[in-house]
């Protein structure tokens, strides 16, 4: 049996195959990792659909493939899903091409128009509509299929044929302004190698999505920076006393750790820093979950894994898990699920270094904490200058739906939770 | 001698290569037409289509003295004077080719008479009487047409042993005449040959003649055949031919069962062979099928890029109207349109006694292709016209789609068939409903009624016959 590239999901339909991590001959079982893929969306291991001896690999690293693609083919399977799935129906190639990839020169897909009949004609058949007509549309790129006939029996007159053009002149008209400015003018291309030598290099498909995503976000989002400290003297102490109990249990506790915790109480409390805006239908949407991203700095560029339901897990759980998905980021092994439905995202840099930074919303969520390097200040508490070990915080958020004393009112939750938090939510 | 330099270059003038010349150069192009034979006009001119229907039309004229005996006209034996009659022919082919020899020279296209071989894919060498000229051209069209094909075991160097070419020469009316292949060429000059006064024997090696007409169109030829021909034998294979003395001898197997026959002349007619060789194009892209068919798109376009193969050269079906069809889509897309050879309806007719003429899809089509269809069919023998010219036998049908009630064949077997058809192939390319023709008021008394009449039994209504309800 042929084991083929399955659906991706999020509107995904291909990538490029980054690993195979099988060859012909390999004996495999049931979900185990066969090949990972790149995406624009993400890296993803693709598993084995079933259990069986490899007789052949179909693609190999650089392969740009497509669900539904064969990816090898399994001897004597021990098929355990499903059987292999019959070949997709073939669909007319032209009007999926339509449906998927609408651009300017093309009609529109028929959803655009729905009052268009849409009759499927039977196989062999012309159109209905004389010679000239025919001719007519074949020169204007004009699919008759798509236009309604008025003559008897739905033949296609000259008049329908004007009629469909006017239509869609119409509808070219009402989406201009829906569509946006043109598209701005590529930078100019610099011949930098005029300068000195040099050395290029194409974007990865990980490197595309963050500089569509980034400029997504600063071209559509009001942001503000709120920045703060907040003193973790005592949770560093915490951390140092427990940490030898969390290593034997297999988590390392880190400052990220506790950070998600901090994070989750102080997101109860503000609920709007939990939320999206609906552009299209003009509201705003509060989860009731909590699924924190992790900003994760791996070779290929960043990439933010999901921790899901961190409200619901305490602190050994948070930190097993940011460990795992750290981990799995870097060695890019994440699934597609588990980067995406994000609530908020945290963003630490102090494992690096340096202070406040302004980082990015991460666009559908309204805000992100980026946490700096803790350093010891000299503090004054109590009129006294005592050495103290702060953390800078920048809290950047969108402030088309949060205010900005609504983001103060988070800031001083935040550093508040931060600076006493309790001991009991440590024990084991 | 410099070489020419044109745009197109166009070989071989049959129905689509001079058809293609012409349109090229009523678009404005330099063009040369360059053809091997004396005569343009290809085979359709010289040894094909006109030569075959001015010898049916002579006959004709025999077949109707002898039916006016019942109605009581009564002419003496016809007298055939061979000469005469091959010099009438002649003259007509001669009027047609020079014809077409005016209208390239009132179009400027340069008519180059010989022998063309592609060097390359831009330059063709032409071996005409008067030495070698070479020929640039930016851009090619084939249409080098097709030879009856003659396989090798029958080909005994006798002139005896004749294809289509040879029995069109109308060298004498052999006593005994044997016709292998009952396809329309078969079926056609065995008709001329039997109507002179031969006794045909036609064999056929499948279970019917006129494979491709709908088996209720093709009923009224075989009962015609049956009456004129002196034996028809389906399922019959001839596996031996030899010379004997001024005969041939014949070893054919009908079921199992041997013939060993002498005849005066056989007539091979088992279909067409492509005139792909010595062309040259192994110098170029162009590509074959096994058979020696040009490949092309719906574009008409080879394999190479600079050049275009029209009619018979490419297969399908070897009609003179269908070359010239695909000549035209060749010149526009040359011409930069966006033309191709996509829905379009090829009219076939055959012009047997009585005619058969069928476009679009047929009864036999629709069914392999599972497509629901309704046929509608007028008899002719309801038809006060066809029974003023004794000739109740045909038959008219629309293919209909039941959704649409849309037209999408039309078959006809009658007298005249050939004509009548073009109602209807105007009919299937216009989109017309059943409605339509069935509205339009056809003048009486006239064969084309039954078109229309068929139309109106699709509806439950023709006037001269009683159909039940398409419902039922």
């Amino acid at each position: 049996m042929d084991m083929k590239l399955p659906p991706l999901g999020e509107g995904a339909d291909s990538g490029t195959v980054v690993n195979v991590f099988v060859k012909a001959g390999d004996t495999i079982t049931k979900d185990q990792p066969v090949l990972e893929l790149e995406n624009e969306k993400a890296v993803a291991t693709i598993p084995a659909n079933a259990a069986g001896t490899v007789a052949a690999v179909f693609v190999k690293a650089g392969d740009k493939i497509k669900v539904g693609q064969r990816i090898l083919s399994l001897a004597d399977a021990a098929s355990t899903g499903a059987p292999a799935a019959p070949s997709a129906p073939a669909t007319r190639p032209g009007r999926e091409r339509l449906i998927q990839t609408p651009s300017p020169e093309q009609a529109p897909a028929p959803e655009a128009d729905p009052g268009e009949p849409h009759t499927e004609r039977r196989a062999g058949m012309p159109p209905m509509a004389a010679p000239s007509i025919r001719k007519l549309a074949r020169d204007l790129g004009i699919d008759l299929d798509r236009v309604a006939g008025s003559a008897r029996g739905g033949r296609v007159l000259l008049e329908d044929v004007r009629e469909y053009i006017q239509k869609l002149q119409r509808l070219a008209a009402v989406r201009r302004p829906a569509g946006g400015e043109p598209a701005p003018k590529p930078a100019e291309q610099v011949d930098f190698s005029k300068w000195g030598p040099v050395s290029r290099k194409p974007l990865s498909p990980l490197r595309e999505v963050i500089v569509r995503r980034m400029v997504e976000s600063w071209n559509t989002t009001p942001r503000v920076t709120q920045f703060d400290k907040a003193d973790i003297t005592a949770v560093t102490a915490l951390r140092k006393k427990y940490a030898p109990a969390y290593e034997q249990r297999g988590a390392r506790l880190t400052l990220t750790s506790f950070a998600l915790k901090v994070v989750v109480d102080t997101l109860r409390k503000h609920p709007i820093f939990n939320a999206s805006l609906d552009e299209a239908a003009r509201e705003v949407v509060l989860k009731e979950y909590y699924h924190i991203g992790i900003a994760v700095d791996t070779e290929a560029g960043l990439i933010v894994p999901v921790l899901r339901d961190a409200d619901k897990k305490n602190l050994l759980e948070l930190s097993r898990e940011l460990e795992d998905l750290a981990g799995k980021a870097r060695e890019r092994k994440l699934s597609a699920e588990q980067l995406h439905g994000g609530t908020f995202t945290i963003s630490n840099q102090g494992g690096i270094g340096g202070a406040h930074f302004t980082p990015i919303v991460n666009k559908p969520e309204v805000a992100i904490l980026g946490l700096g390097r803790g350093a010891m200040e000299a503090v004054v508490r109590e009129k006294r200058i005592e050495p103290r070990l702060l953390l800078p915080i920048g809290l950047s958020y969108d402030h088309r739906v949060i205010d900005g004393g609504a983001a103060a009112r988070f800031t001083v939750d935040l550093v508040q939770a931060f600076e006493n938090f309790r001991e009991e939510d440590m024990k084991l | 001698m410099d070489p020419i330099k044109t745009e197109i270059v166009v070989v071989g003038a049959g129905p689509g290569g001079y058809a293609a010349a012409f349109y090229a150069a009523d678009l404005g192009k330099r063009v040369t037409l360059v053809e091997r034979d004396e005569r343009l006009g290809g085979v359709c001119l010289n040894c094909g289509c006109i030569p075959s229907k001015a010898l049916l039309h002579a006959s004709h004229a025999i077949t109707s003295t002898r039916e006016s005996v019942q109605r009581g006209i009564v002419f003496g034996q016809p007298q055939l004077d061979l000469a005469k009659l091959r010099s009438w022919k002649e003259s007509i082919l001669t009027r047609l080719s020079g014809g077409i020899v005016q209208l390239a020279k009132l179009r400027g296209v340069q008519v180059i008479q010989g022998r063309g071989y592609f060097e390359d894919s831009r330059a063709l060498r032409v071996e005409t009487e008067q030495g070698q000229r070479f020929v640039q051209y930016d851009h090619a069209i084939i249409a080098v047409g097709s030879k009856p094909a003659l396989p090798r075991d029958f080909d005994l160097g006798n002139p005896r042993v004749m294809t289509s070419t040879e029995a069109l020469e109308l060298e004498d009316i052999p006593e005994n005449l044997l016709v292998i292949g009952g396809g329309y060429i078969g079926m056609e000059l065995g008709t001329v040959y039997a109507t002179f006064g031969s006794k045909v024997v036609l064999v056929e090696a499948l279970d019917s003649i006129l494979a491709g007409a709908d088996p209720d169109l093709a009923r009224p030829i075989v009962a015609y055949a049956r009456k004129a021909f002196k034996e028809m034998r389906l399922k019959t294979r001839v596996s031996k031919m030899s010379t004997s003395g001024k005969q041939i001898r014949v070893v054919s197997e009908t079921d199992g069962q041997k013939h060993e026959e002498l005849y005066d002349r056989v007539l091979v007619s088992v279909g067409r062979a492509p005139n792909a060789e010595d062309l040259g194009l192994e110098n170029t892209k162009v590509s074959f099928d096994e058979r020696g068919f040009i490949h092309v798109n719906e574009k008409q376009q080879t394999t190479d890029p600079a050049i275009y193969a029209i009619g018979d050269i490419v297969g399908g079906v070897l009609l003179a109207h269908k070359a010239t069809k695909e000549g035209r889509i060749a010149v526009e897309v040359i011409a930069g349109e966006k033309s191709a050879f996509v829905d379009v309806t090829i009219p076939a007719v055959v012009f047997t006694d009585p005619e058969i003429a069928w476009c679009g899809l047929t009864e036999a089509e629709a069914r392999a292709k599972g497509l629901e269809v309704h046929v509608s069919k007028f008899p002719w023998s309801a038809s006060g016209r066809a029974l003023t010219f004794d000739r109740p036998e045909g038959l008219t049908k629309l293919i209909i789609e039941p959704d649409t009630e849309r037209i999408l064949g039309v078959g006809i077997v009658g007298q005249g068939a050939g004509e009548l058809l073009a109602e209807g192939l105007l009919a299937v390319e216009m989109g017309a409903t059943a409605r339509d023709l069935a509205l339009v008021v056809h003048p009486h008394p006239t064969m084309s009624e039954t078109l229309m009449e068929a139309a109106e039994a699709y509806y439950g209504h023709a006037t001269h016959t009683m159909v039940r309800k398409k419902a039922d």
